[in-house]
């Protein structure tokens, strides 16, 4: 093993390239889970940007209509979830569990169907990457990290942008407020409803905007669940942050950075002994689960957190 | 950042005397017509799906059934795949009876069948009467340990089951992936797919169907041992008093705690025999099927066992036929696919609705039975 596999510059590029889609669900699930919604379709919502994204740019060839379905796509599911646990007060784990299996089926099922077994064709436009010139100038890590895909960007900005909403807004407080005391939100005049369904619709979108940076930015094809899980990971990165976007961000680095060493790691040794770099993988999980439990910091969800709301006086 | 003080029903350092279950959602009126209903909508909906996508859902469910129950064979090969759907089913449902989402069959499975293929393996020459105890006690004590963390944390730390279920399925995968492919339990000799040691010939599950009825049934004596679970899962419920219990605490943990159950060491106890339901099911894949473990073997029985408990609607009976239908779900897709090239994952889209319209359902129940009562239990 060398030091260079550890912290080397291209390491840290990996890690800033894997993080982006998890930060990506993260985002999304700070944001519905602070309005008092948990959505765990997140993994659903990106699958279904990943798919749609793909078939959209493949059959537009244009990116942006792509990037435009995809966030669509996400949405739309979304939207269900909202339906169902917001207006229905349906069981949110059990609504969320099958729009996961309705997304992997509905993919899998229509991708087969329109692309059979050759894939998804290898001309797809693709999300460009872009190149911060100023970054070049940062010593040691500057050139691996500065040209990475606009998503990566954007997600970056998307941290900073929520984070202000939520904390320093005066919607981004009713957000909160609603997701801690919906009765007292109301109180006051909150729309706790329509407030929710825009959380949970926003928590979609980005999640499906992560699902688009794999497809049309990474892979710049479809392969079938291709996500593979990100949108839990994401989901544990939103625990693992404390329910906080800059939070969520530093999380998904963390995980990014350990699914970047468990490439970089690949037939390491340490004397004799292989590196168990498949061990890393569960680095995210475990880090989750102690969190939770409060063995790593405190981690707290929003009081009304996954529980239905009904209107005083709704007949 | 202020928050608005309210007690937090699960997470850490909050001290409460009993941790919240979640409120028996699912525990809906006796009888079969809304599960059938659900089956009917999702049935019309994947049929005009079908349609939609240009192809004929008549032919498309007709080769469904035929792939299914076709032959004497395909009905073999149904119950097959039914066998470790009516364990995690069960795993999942014990677990909601006592206000408990067990999301973790899936992990829970996958430990029993390592724990199995480990002891299977570790002492091949053991003839089987020895050696089928050990590995069938091997398969429950791997999925009761992974499970009973899941009910430790919940009442220990307050730890909402939701999230360690959901992050130790996922974890076993990882460490799954080290054991098979460069871990202690890795095999030298497996053809490319990363696989553990072939266990030995005391450990394998007979054929119970000799050649001479079915040719080349798989049909094996795992069936047996689903069938002696979904009696011991009646029995352990209805006819012991734990059962009592633990059906006290999932529907209502604080009315139990008053009289003098303590919800919290049910809950640990309801998590382990739940996972040791499902870890009997990875060992009966590993014993009756495989013969080994095979690294990513079973990727979606965890989640099949969530519709499969709901829509059994937490019962014995029930959980049987649903496993059934949904062995049928496979078995019958996968001819499906090969001969009405419709792909089998229609299969998990009728699925998904079946899943909706219980969740549904539920909840327009609620609507009218539930109004002005207050759910406990914050989800994470």
């Amino acid at each position: 093993m060398t030091l260079e596999m550890l912290v080397g510059a291209s390491v840290f590029a990996a890690t800033l390239r894997l993080a982006t889609p998890i930060a990506l669900a993260a985002l999304g699930g700070t944001m519905t889970e602070r309005s008092g919604v948990t959505n765990i379709a997140l993994e659903g919502s990106m699958l279904v940007g990943c798919f749609f994204g793909v078939v959209a740019a493949d059959r537009t060839h244009s990116v942006g209509v792509g990037l435009a379905v995809a966030l669509l796509a996400g949405l739309l599911l979304a939207a269900l979830h909202a339906y169902a646990s917001i207006t229905l007060r349906a069981d949110q784990i059990v609504s969320g569990m099958a729009l996961n299996i309705l997304a992997l089926g509905l993919t899998t099922y229509l991708d087969y169907q329109m692309y059979g077994t050759t894939g998804t064709p290898a001309d797809l436009p693709a999300v460009p990457d872009l190149h911060l010139t100023f970054l070049s100038g940062v010593p040691y890590v500057g050139d691996a990290i500065a040209d990475q895909n606009s998503i990566v960007w954007l997600t970056l900005l998307l941290v900073i942008a929520l984070q202000v909403f939520l904390f320093r807004t005066v919607l981004g407080l009713r957000w909160r407020a609603v997701g801690e005391h919906p009765r007292a939100a109301e109180t006051v005049g909150i729309q706790v409803r329509r407030l929710r369904y825009a959380a949970v619709l926003a928590s979609g979108a980005l999640a499906a905007l992560g699902g688009a940076y794999l497809s049309l930015g990474v892979a710049h094809s479809f392969t079938d669940g291709m996500t593979g899980g990100r949108g839990f990971i994401g989901l544990a990165a939103m625990i693992f942050g404390r329910w906080t976007p800059v939070g969520a961000l530093a999380a998904s680095l963390i995980f990014g950075y350990g699914n970047a060493l468990s490439t970089s790691l690949q037939g390491a040794t340490i004397g004799d002994v292989r590196v168990p770099v498949q061990l890393l993988g569960t680095l995210p999980y475990v880090l989750t689960i102690l969190a939770v439990a409060g063995f790593v910091g405190r981690s707290r969800p929003p009081a009304a957190d996954g529980l239905p709301y009904e209107t005083e006086g709704h007949a | 950042m202020t928050q608005i003080q309210q007690p937090a029903t699960t997470g850490p350092g909050t001290e409460r005397p009993a941790p919240s279950v979640r409120q028996p959602t699912f525990q809906w009126a006796a009888g079969p017509a809304i599960p059938l209903l659900s089956v009917v909508i999702a049935l019309i909906f994947g049929a005009a799906f079908v349609l939609l996508s240009g192809n004929d859902p008549i032919k498309a469910y007709a080769a469904l059934v035929q792939g299914a129950f076709g032959t004497p064979y395909d009905i073999t090969e149904t119950i097959v795949a039914a066998i470790p759907l009516v364990l995690t089913g069960i795993a999942v449902a014990i677990a909601f009876r006592t206000g408990l989402f067990n999301i973790g069959a899936q992990g829970q499975l996958l430990v029993g069948a390592l724990a199995a293929g480990w002891a299977g393996s570790q002492w091949p020459t053991l003839p089987g009467p020895i050696l089928m105890p050990i590995v069938i006690v091997f398969g429950i004590a791997g999925g009761a340990f992974y499970g009973g963390i899941v009910g430790l944390l919940k009442a220990v730390r307050g730890v909402n089951e939701v999230i360690t279920t959901i992050m130790l399925n996922y974890t076993i995968v990882f460490v799954m992936h080290w054991l098979l492919q460069a871990g202690p339990m890795t095999a030298q000799n497996a053809f490319g797919t990363p696989a553990s040691t072939p266990i030995g010939a005391g450990a394998r599950l007979p054929i119970i169907i000799p050649n001479e009825i079915v040719l080349f049934s798989r049909l094996h004596a795992g069936v047996l041992l689903a069938a002696l679970a979904v009696v011991v899962f009646w029995f352990l419920l209805w006819r012991t008093p734990l059962g009592y219990r633990l059906r006290a605490v999932g529907l209502g943990a604080r009315a139990a705690a008053q009289a003098g159950i303590d919800p919290a060491r049910h809950m640990i106890l309801v998590m382990a025999i739940a996972g040791g339901f499902a870890g009997l099911g990875g060992m009966i894949e590993v014993s009756g099927v495989f013969g080994r473990v095979y690294d990513g073997f079973s990727s979606s029985y965890g989640f099949d066992a969530i519709a499969v408990a709901l829509l059994g609607k937490n019962s014995p009976l029930g959980i049987v036929f649903a496993a059934l239908l949904f062995g049928a779900f496979v078995h019958g897709g996968a001819y499906m696919q090969s001969h009405a090239a419709i792909s089998s994952n229609l299969v998990a889209i009728i699925q998904a609705c079946v899943l909706f319209v219980i969740a549904a359902e539920a909840l327009v129940r609620g609507l009218t039975r539930r109004r002005g009562h207050k759910p406990v239990e914050a989800i994470a």
